[in-house]
């Protein structure tokens, strides 16, 4: 038998598996990879009308779109609004779940714990829509929970109009964030304490080390790789919005012609520019920068962490 | 740590503040679910006076009378689960058989296709690219622009092939002997032992379903075709306009319809929030033991 007859034997002989395959691949050639290919567009003049084609068809203007993004009169805005709710989502959200975990930790009441977990989660499945319902209500300036405690407890005189004023956004963004996310990220962080070796934390005890030692020279450095991990996943998605990719739904949703100039980000801008504006190629390139930027993010941290502590995702 | 031991003046003050955070996280997870709920349950008009926090004030289910009589919203419902069980079904059948096959052992070209799946995961065209395909491929207007363009995540496919390399070999080669074929062997064999890996795939797609609205508002321009997501976003997008005008709620509407009415905007949106987050309730916790297993293999391990 030749190479290409045993080549086809064993082709036939897992013939399921191959169409199985075959056809995941397809789909992910269709409806991931044309879009991807699709991104020329952003150094073309594309019109819908051309159709799939046109990605290859339309003309060619260089980086066109992108020098017209760097002088539109909206752009640092939306650059600096796009960093900013980003980083502050970074900062204040990544080592919640962590510290969270921790706290779950010890608890002793097994039912309390688990009740509280089981709680705690529940946020991550109900969408931003109505989470942004809840915050409305919460918040508004009328019969809002917020509002009426404050002014119940003599903290305020008249209610402060979070809704519709630029200051409370990115507070606001950032803490819903962090109440709808918490409880689904610390998940991993548990799962990685329960992993710990016991006799590390009875050789400590031994050792006479308190409950808090235990926390910082036993339990932190046994989880670093898991939050190294979980910081390259968060990075790597940062101007999604880190871990809980909330950036977009939450700038469109709570996003109001009153907090325009915090909350227009290179997402909501480019929905804009495109679908509502038909500016596609445009639309394109702005949305290029943004995966471009985070391509590299991703692979530099995987690269740093890699360097610094051996541990990466690829 | 050890019962027995004398608990330390540390042990006091740990557990004083595990405690603490604890409660209080319980407290702000809960009650913003708990307060929609007695808001629906109370007469709209005088909800919007403001003051109640712990209970319904005036009792009434005049809001969701109102929500189950709107016709458009019952239309919404229909897609909304019809979509959910069809493009669970769809979804989790296809991403199993894709993933099932790429944890084959003997997979010929595997690495070209693990390549492909891995760029997918990292790097996407983006919305226009994405909008313009869904157009060009005439899904827009259509149920299926519902199902089709969510069959397959590569995170989920990551997922169910971490947990089918798990399963033993022998399995495949014993039901190879027996003469069954290979999508025998995975329908009959394989299916009903990765019960836990279907339950945790099946909750994340029947939750993203339930859930979406933005290929509704977007992708479809049909009134009938619109899921309940969608039409909370509007209900929710009047809700911002409103805070921003400052209009007061009950005012507005009670001057805008006849004075029988007892809901207002926020009391039906409350209503119609609690009706879509009640079957959500209804269903994770029981699914709790197999997610968490299914979310660590897939950020650790992926």
């Amino acid at each position: 038998m030749n190479s290409t007859q045993k080549f086809w034997k064993r082709f036939q002989n897992q013939k399921f598996y191959q169409i199985c395959a075959l056809m995941g691949i397809g789909y992910l050639l269709v409806f991931a990879y044309v879009p991807m290919v699709g991104l020329i567009i952003a150094f073309k003049n594309f019109k819908l009308s051309s159709g799939i084609p046109g990605f290859f068809t339309s003309e060619w203007v260089g980086f066109k779109w992108f020098s017209e993004f760097v002088h539109d009169i909206n752009f640092w805005q939306i650059i600096r609004n796009t960093v900013v709710i980003s980083l502050l989502k970074i900062v204040f959200t990544f080592p919640i779940p962590i510290l969270f975990a921790i706290t779950l930790n010890e608890v002793r009441k097994e039912g309390l714990k688990r009740f509280a977990q089981t709680a705690s989660y529940l946020p991550h499945f109900i969408s931003w829509v109505v989470v942004s319902g809840m915050l409305f209500s919460f918040l508004n300036s009328q019969n809002g929970v917020i509002n009426q405690l404050l002014m119940n407890f003599g903290l305020i005189d008249k209610p402060l109009s979070f809704l519709a004023s630029a200051d409370y956004f990115w507070p606001m963004l950032v803490l819903s964030d962090i109440w709808k996310e918490m409880g689904w990220w610390t998940i991993i962080f548990l799962a990685a304490i329960a992993g710990i070796d016991p006799t590390l934390h009875e050789a400590a005890v031994v050792d006479g080390a308190g409950r808090m030692q235990r926390i910082l020279y036993v339990t932190l450095p046994s989880i670093k790789p898991t939050i190294i991990v979980v910081l390259i996943l968060a990075l790597g998605n940062l101007f999604g919005g880190g871990l809980g990719g909330s950036n977009f739904e939450q700038a469109y949703l709570l996003g109001n012609p009153v907090n325009n100039s915090v909350s227009e980000i290179i997402q909501t801008y480019t929905l804009k520019m495109g679908l509502a504006q038909g500016r596609y190629s445009y639309a394109t390139a702005i949305g290029l920068i943004q995966s471009v930027i985070s391509l590299t993010l991703i692979l530099i941290s995987n690269y740093s962490a890699k360097k610094a502590s051996g541990v990466g995702l690829f | 740590m050890k019962r027995g031991f004398k608990r330390t003046k540390e042990d006091y003050i740990i557990d004083g503040v595990v405690y603490t955070i604890l409660i209080l996280v319980m407290i702000v997870t809960i009650y913003p679910f708990y307060y929609s709920f007695i808001i629906s349950l109370n007469n709209g008009i005088d909800a919007s006076r403001g003051g109640i926090f712990l209970w319904p004030r005036v009792f009434s289910w005049d809001n969701y009378a109102a929500v189950f009589s709107n016709e458009q919203l019952i239309k919404a419902y229909g897609v909304t689960i019809t979509r959910t069980l069809v493009g669970t079904v769809c979804s989790v059948t296809f991403t199993a058989l894709v993933a099932y096959s790429l944890a084959h052992k003997d997979l010929m070209f595997k690495n070209v296709y693990f390549l492909i799946l891995i760029v997918a995961m990292y790097f996407s065209g983006g919305l226009i690219p994405y909008f313009i395909l869904i157009k060009k491929l005439h899904l827009m207007n259509t149920f299926a622009v519902y199902i089709i363009p969510d069959l397959l995540s590569v995170f989920n496919v990551i997922i169910m092939m971490t947990f089918f390399r798990e399963l033993p070999e022998a399995l495949k080669e014993s039901a190879r002997i027996d003469g069954a074929s290979d999508m025998r062997t995975f329908f009959k064999i394989m299916v009903p032992i990765s019960a836990p890996v279907f339950a945790t795939i099946a909750l994340f797609n029947g939750v993203h379903h339930w859930n979406a609205w933005f290929d509704s508002a977007y992708f479809v321009t049909d009134k009938n075709l619109k899921t309940v997501s969608f039409q909370l976003m509007e209900l929710i997008n009047k809700a911002n306009l409103t805070a921003v005008t400052g209009t007061n709620v009950a005012d507005a509407q009670r001057s805008a319809t006849y004075a029988a009415q007892t809901f207002t905007a926020e009391s039906i949106r409350m209503a119609t929030m609690i009706t879509v987050v009640v079957p959500i309730i209804c269903v994770y916790p029981f699914l709790q033991k197999y997610f968490v297993k299914g979310i660590m293999v897939g950020s650790v391990k992926g």
